[in-house]
């Protein structure tokens, strides 16, 4: 009998160590993956994000960082919010927002009508294509003759759609994966022919990989222009104080300064007001 | 918030063609962790600590590191190294059995060690060797209480195969996840693999007990 009690006790005593455990895990790894802006008075946003995208939003240590970090910050700044951002991942991001328990999205989502049914979308902040990631010695070239070739996309992303209207929804030749890191290993250790993604992903990682000898292959044809939004809840009234606040910065240089930083370049603010 | 029915049958021979790999994945997986396993439980009795020492190894590291980690070396870096080329089935199956043989190996040599000292002993006074001690006596009788533990297994190794959709392995959950973030929908997808999922372990256990009550003696 007292084996027996003794050994309730030891499970019991176990059980909540486990669960207090829990919970301080929960608390350092929220604290970890936030990162609150102090400043302005204004109301907290909750932003989420998929922090999974160099160049446009990425973990450098614990803390997210990159181009769209900056932009958010900057945008909120002038509309007068603070910012708390989170890592949720790239799929939850649609139901957190959808669900309304966030209030603005970030994750270089490109704005397409079939998103539209159910968010509303800023205006337009950023220019993008989707282009073609091979090997040096990869005579890929265009689009059409990706067909009969393995691509790896990321799931969910404007490159798994353009890559499946080439050449078929769900076809057994696309691989996804959750996340272009993901599917860039797949093509460097064979498994894929090509990496389909978002011009600067592509571009970045060759950059900054040259060893790896990769190429990027643009294609205009198959893979058109597109736009990233933020992207918030249906009928949220932090839309249109928002498109103000990228407009002002837009036209008093921020934008072009945190552009610059990131990609070394101009930005084409008129191609971007132009589709407002 | 409305259920889409019509999106799952649109999913429906994704799901089915998932189904089956899922099945195929496990079944392969069990056999081979099953093979494996009984080798390295009988490793790890051998009485001789140098012979033993690499089974010990095996068992650690495999039980050790969580099996997310196992597939994404072995997708990435084993199964390239030998071929040249990722193959997610393959390193699938390769993860799966090795993981389980881990398992496994623990549940026999549990088992083998929980008979009783004197049938052995009975069996070499008898005049049998220890070979054919272990296979005509020991084994069968302790293959009957490794049924239950081995079931859970099983039953784990099934439902882990989902892992596999990170590395672009075609399975159940891979073709839930591509249904979800198409539609931005997290009911529809996940509770009809959830409902797969649970429809095959409920297989799996039938067959198990069949087979439970089949060898039982008493």
């Amino acid at each position: 009998m007292k084996k027996v009690s003794f050994l309730m006790f030891a499970m019991i005593a176990s059980l909540l160590l486990v669960m207090t455990g829990c919970g301080k895990d929960k608390e350092v790894s929220t604290t970890g993956k936030e990162s609150k802006e102090e400043g302005s008075d204004g109301k907290t946003l909750r932003i989420v994000t998929d922090a999974n995208y160099a160049p446009f939003e990425f973990l450098e240590g614990d803390k997210i960082v990159g181009f769209d970090v900056d932009f958010i910050k900057a945008v909120a700044k002038e509309a007068g919010y603070d910012v708390k951002l989170e890592s949720v991942g790239w799929d939850p991001i649609f139901v957190e927002i959808e669900s309304k328990r966030a209030d603005v999205a970030i994750s270089a989502i490109t704005v397409n009508d079939e998103r539209r049914q159910t968010y509303d979308f800023s205006v337009p902040y950023f220019l993008s294509t989707n282009k073609i990631l091979v090997p040096e010695k990869s005579d890929i070239k265009s689009g059409n003759e990706l067909k009969g070739k393995v691509i790896a996309v990321q799931t969910g992303t404007t490159g798994q759609e353009a890559v499946e209207k080439l050449i078929g929804k769900n076809h057994k030749d696309i691989k996804k994966f959750e996340n272009n890191n993901l599917a860039i290993q797949e093509l460097l250790q064979g498994g894929a022919a090509a990496v389909v993604a978002d011009n600067t992903v592509v571009e970045e990682y060759v950059k900054n990989n040259p060893d790896q000898k990769l190429k990027v292959v643009e294609d205009s044809k198959s893979f058109n222009e597109e736009f990233y939004g933020l992207m918030f809840p249906k009928g949220s009234e932090l839309k249109s104080e928002f498109d103000k606040a990228v407009n002002a910065i837009y036209e008093n240089g921020k934008y072009a300064e945190i552009y610059k930083e990131w990609f070394g370049t101009d930005p084409d603010i008129e191609t971007l007001k132009a589709q407002q | 918030m409305s259920f889409r029915w019509d999106i799952i049958f649109e999913y429906a021979p994704f799901l089915l063609k998932g189904t089956l790999l899922t099945i195929g994945l496990s079944v392969s997986s069990i056999l081979i962790g099953t093979f494996l396993g009984l080798l390295i439980g009988l490793g790890k009795i051998i009485r001789n600590k140098v012979l033993a020492f690499p089974f010990y190894c095996y068992v650690t590291v495999f039980r050790g590191t969580p099996l997310l980690v196992q597939i994404f070396l072995i997708h990435f870096g084993v199964v390239p190294f030998f071929t040249g080329e990722t193959n997610a089935v393959a390193a699938g199956v390769i993860a799966l059995s090795l993981n389980a043989a881990a398992y496994i190996a623990e549940i026999f040599r549990a088992g083998i060690q929980s008979i009783d000292k004197g049938q052995t002993e009975g069996s070499r006074s008898l005049g049998m060797t220890h070979a054919q001690t272990m296979i005509h006596v020991v084994l069968p009788q302790a293959f009957k209480r490794m049924i239950p533990p081995l079931g859970n297994e099983f039953i784990v190794l099934l439902k882990d195969s989902s892992l596999l959709c990170v590395i672009a392995a075609p399975e159940l959950m891979y073709w839930g996840k591509a249904m979800g973030s198409q539609y931005f929908k997290v009911w529809e997808p996940y509770l009809a693999c959830a409902f797969i999922y649970l429809f095959l372990t409920l297989i799996l256990s039938f067959v198990l007990n069949r087979l439970e009550r089949r060898l039982k003696t008493e």
